[in-house]
């Protein structure tokens, strides 16, 4: 009833206006005119009773806004370009952020699933291992979190300690370990590819609540020594090659040379435990029983070793139970396994204690690599938004004052001020809503950018709701926020005088401090913090890219190719590769070939090799090589010969061993012909041959070990796997690449080439996240910058024009252009000033928190500093420069005819 | 102008609808006059208060208008109880005899 009442309302709005106005009239004859008040306020209140006066004054509010943005269209795309910007770069990384800190694995119910971790007061291993053992830690594969106050973390546990959880199941409804199984060579129907593998456990399907695309998940049945060798596909992967799930289940693959059945293929955005991976295939946890050779009593050793540390395990909380409650039911079945595990004091003084973290987001990874980073960018985006946001409320407020007049009238004529005030709102939050609206388009691009600067393949950032969510509210509230000041302070003008105002001046619009004024200093102050972040990480970049390598990275190709993964054996593996090295030298363009372990920036093997007498030295690195490394990588021979290929099984075993390695162990005596005794898998007894110049080893910050170089082709070879060949090319090693293949595809079709790429490109992978931080940084400190520089001539043009009279009045009075000139440009030189006094003690001070970021610096380096102070010097001039030549240009006569 | 009363908040609806229950149909300004005289001056009604709060009740459907004569010659609106306004009348005495008996025991001196 009351709708159709308002309904029809509108049908008859004119009459009800008539009528209002002859009911008014009548009131005003009986009780005589005087006394009447604001007529139009309560007709206004009258109609707006029968409105749907919300939506009503929103429509005219709206409509007004419109037109004033479409009038003053400069100020409008001023405004919502920097905020279309600030919103972007934040949304940007705030989907990063969401993909890699907060978004849950797609699983049933994450939150019920918990990580089990341990944790220990001190280090795991001893510095020196002649003491023994400092843990019940002995050996580990995976990681270990140190910190040198609160000591180590990890997941990581020994098979036995598994069993444990498994037994004690009243707080966990299901428990399941995984752990990757690294690269494998997967043939199906004769192609072999290499694929990422995961070993999991019987209930990790049912734990974690997977249900299968096709075919059947792994079950406990499937995890058992000696139980039928089978396997599970990602969905992706059975899109790709076997032509969709449907035809994947019941097929058969070979893995690493050995009969895979396919039972079934995961639910499509199943991508494993790991957010940082995405196996394609998922491998009982026993069948590494198949797959990998353990030295030393055999793969089944591992399971029944209680001091190697390597399984991760998950659980899922029983409905009703907390995590406190099952650490605290778990603890004490831990420890007593931990102490039953000791074997001497000082194992037992640090044993590993539980600690169960929450495991919805999966494995922390991801997390711990990119965290700091991401808090760093976020932190760096928000100064955008701020500078943005106080451009905008500093432009609001430009214009709120050139408005006054405006603002009178209304107010004058009856309009109640919260209604002004509503809106003013309603542009402003209509201008942040434009500037949020291409703040999306600009996250959308910038994600892409992003994606491509991280360049790393499992991170899925999308604008969800979530982050299109945020850049809403975030629009939406800085309307409000920066809206409502200038709302307020325009309409609290005295009516009479802002009527009556002139368009002249004030003379003493000098600097003084307003809102305007802290709101440009702060901008100052945060753009040269940005340029000081910048300026360090480009400098950064700048150190790592000139780290002496010791070995020459153009024209290298580097790839990888493992015979044992395609069925070589012990016999024959080594001459496989041989010949492969040989075939490869004889590509026309290609000067030589070599081989080792790893490639030397990514190698990382240490094992106890000593000088005969003396204790092994646990800081000594190994890699092992094929011959002619040396010439290939280009690293001078200070003394004696390189590994050649007379250097065979049965010839005398040989080693080169490094510069510092001869001068930590030999001093200045000549260390060629004196003896090494390696011991642990591959029990060595060998002879210098020669002595190389430093090279880089194992990446690019850390100090370069002393590394001893020996030849793969001797001692056992039950280690030779895999190998990284490097190929010194004389044009773009890229060129070579399909050669390579056919060489290869022709001796094995079965070994895939993996890994190919550059030494070029290998040295930006490592670099990869100091590039990204070089440029992101000095793409927001540019943008910062704009902003700034962009609200500074805003205001200042604003400030000229607002006294375009009194400076008509100096010129005419005989003021010298220059004069002038010097007049605007020392309002922004105080501006300037004021902001690099505030500005440098914060970016001395806060840039210390990003010291561990900085390579081969300090963080307040003067140079740096330097360079900002001048970027922002010369940028405000610049964006004040402008306005204070127009400001010269003033002509007296004009100036003065003006009001 | 002396100081004036405020109308409690909330009872201008029933100082109006008692109004019409005791005069039948009358026009807005024979309703603010009629609650000022017989309250003896205390309670004035605002005509920014008093047009709003008809049109409220019109859309409540309380109330119903017609244009009739008025006492001057002229024509006026006049505004009449209907019986969901009556209902409502009384609805509002019983909450506010309610509040006041309820005020009224706070206030009593113990």
């Amino acid at each position: 009833m009351e709708f159709f009442r308002r309904l029809l309302f509108y049908f008859r709005r004119r009459q009800f206006e008539v009528e209002l106005d002859e009911e008014m009239q009548h009131h005003r004859s009986m009780s005589g005119a005087a006394q009447f008040g604001n007529i139009t306020l309560w007709k206004e209140d009258s109609r707006a009773m029968w409105t749907w006066t919300f939506w009503e004054q929103l429509t005219q509010d709206l409509r007004y806004a419109f037109r004033t943005m479409v009038n003053n269209k400069t100020f409008t795309a001023l405004a919502a370009l920097s905020l279309a910007l600030g919103i972007g770069a934040n949304a940007a990384i705030f989907s990063f952020m969401d993909a890699i800190l907060l978004r849950s694995l797609p699983v049933k119910d994450p939150e019920s699933l918990v990580m089990l971790n341990w944790h220990i007061k001190g280090a795991p291993f001893p510095k020196d291992w002649t003491k023994g053992s400092a843990t019940v830690v002995h050996a580990m594969s995976g990681s270990i979190y140190e910190d040198p106050k609160s000591g180590s973390t990890a997941g990581i546990l020994p098979f036995p300690a598994f069993e444990v959880f498994q037994k004690n199941d009243a707080s966990f409804s299901s428990v399941f370990a995984f752990r990757k199984a690294g690269r494998l060579n997967l043939t199906l129907k004769g192609q072999a590819d290499i694929v990422s593998g995961e070993y999991v456990s019987g209930d990790y399907f049912r734990g974690l609540g997977i249900v299968p695309a096709a075919g059947r998940l792994l079950t406990p049945d499937d995890d058992r020594a000696r139980a039928q060798a089978v396997a599970v596909v990602s969905f992706s992967f059975s899109q790709a090659r076997f032509g969709g799930a449907a035809n994947a289940a019941g097929q058969s693959i070979r893995v690493n040379d050995v009969s895979f059945t396919v039972v079934g293929v995961a639910a499509p955005e199943f991508f494993g435990a790991d957010p940082g991976e995405a196996p394609d295939v998922y491998l009982p946890l026993h069948a590494n029983l198949l797959l990998e050779a353990y030295p030393s009593g055999g793969p089944a050793a591992m399971y029944r070793d209680e001091h190697y540390y390597w399984l991760l395990v998950m659980a899922r909380l029983r409905p009703g139970i907390s995590r406190a409650q099952a650490q605290t039911a778990l603890a004490g079945p831990f420890q007593q396994w931990a102490q039953s595990t000791a074997t001497t004091d000082h194992e037992r003084a640090d044993l590993p204690t539980l600690t169960i973290k929450e495991g919805a987001g999966g494995l922390d990874i991801l997390r711990r690599q990119y965290s700091k980073p991401l808090y760093l960018l976020m932190t760096l985006v928000g100064f955008i938004l701020a500078i943005a946001c106080s451009n905008i409320a500093n432009l609001l407020l430009a214009r709120a004052t050139a408005r006054r007049r405006e603002m009178a009238v209304r107010l004058s004529i009856g309009a109640g001020r919260l209604r002004v005030i509503r809106q003013l709102l309603t542009e402003s939050v209509l201008l942040a809503l434009l500037g949020g609206l291409l703040g999306l388009a600009v996250a959308y691009w910038s994600i892409r950018f992003l994606t491509l600067i991280l360049n790393n393949d499992h991170l899925h950032p999308v604008l969800d709701w979530r982050v299109t969510g945020m850049a809403a509210a975030l629009s939406i509230l800085t309307g409000v926020l920066f809206g409502l000041a200038p709302a307020v302070q325009s309409t609290r003008v005295d009516v009479m005088p802002a009527l009556k105002e002139i368009k002249a001046g004030h003379p003493h619009a000098r600097i003084r401090v307003s809102l305007s004024n802290v709101l440009m200093a702060s901008q100052i102050v945060l753009s040269l913090l940005m340029l000081v972040a910048a300026g360090l990480f480009a400098r950064t970049l700048f150190n790592l890219q000139s780290v002496e390598l010791g070995f020459n990275r153009e024209n290298l190709l580097l790839f990888q190719l493992n015979a044992r993964q395609a069925g070589h054996g012990d016999s024959d593996i080594a001459a496989f590769y041989t010949n492969l090295q040989k075939r490869f030298s004889t590509i026309p363009g290609v000067r030589s070939v070599s081989l080792s372990y790893e490639s030397l920036l990514a190698a990382g093997t240490g094992t106890p090799i000593n000088v005969p007498g003396a204790p092994p030295d646990p800081v000594t690195r190994l890699l092992y090589v094929g011959p002619g490394f040396f010439t290939t990588l280009q690293i001078p021979m200070l003394l004696g010969r390189e590994i050649e290929d007379r250097d065979q099984p049965g010839s005398p075993e040989v080693a080169v061993v490094s510069e510092q390695f001869a001068k930590k162990n030999f001093g200045d005596e000549n260390p060629l012909g004196r003896r090494l005794t390696m011991g642990g898998r591959d029990p060595r007894d060998m002879e210098i041959v020669g002595v190389a110049k430093e090279a880089r080893y194992g990446g690019l910050k850390h100090e370069v070990p002393p590394v001893v170089y020996i030849p793969y082709i001797q001692g056992s070879q039950k280690r030779v796997g895999g190998m990284r060949y490097e190929m010194r090319t004389s044009d773009d090693p890229l060129a070579y690449v399909n050669a390579v293949r056919e060489i290869v595809r022709r001796e094995d079709a079965l070994v895939p080439v993996d890994d190919v790429k550059t030494q070029t490109h290998q040295v930006g992978e490592i670099m990869s996240q100091e590039i990204a931080f070089a440029k992101l940084c000095t793409a927001f400190a540019v943008l910062a910058l704009t902003i700034a520089c962009v609200g500074l001539y805003g205001a200042m043009s604003y400030n000229v024009s607002r006294r375009t009279g009194e400076i008509g009045i100096r010129v005419a009075l005989g003021a010298q252009r220059t004069r002038v000139v010097g007049m605007v440009m020392r309002d922004v030189a105080m501006l300037t000033l004021v902001g690099l006094a505030i500005g440098l003690p914060v970016a001395f001070s806060a840039s210390r928190l990003v010291q561990s970021f900085l390579f081969q610096m300090k963080s307040n380096d003067p140079m740096t500093v330097l360079a900002a102070v001048a970027a922002v010097s010369l940028s405000t001039s610049l964006a004040g420069f402008a306005p204070a030549r127009r400001a010269a240009r003033i002509d007296p006569m004009v100036a003065l005819r003006h009001e | 102008m002396g100081e004036r009363t405020e109308i409690p908040p909330g009872t201008l609806y029933m100082l109006v609808l008692k109004t019409l229950a005791r005069l039948g149909p009358m026009h807005g300004f024979g309703i603010a006059q009629y609650i000022q005289q017989i309250s003896e001056d205390v309670l004035r009604v605002e005509e920014g208060s008093l047009y709003p709060a008809l049109q409220r009740m019109l859309i409540k459907g309380w109330v119903v208008t017609e244009w009739k004569q008025s006492a001057n010659n002229r024509r006026a609106r006049y505004y009449s109880l209907t019986p969901k306004g009556k209902k409502q009348l009384a609805a509002e005495i019983e909450e506010f005899e309610k509040v006041m008996g309820a005020i009224r025991r706070v206030i009593q001196p113990a």
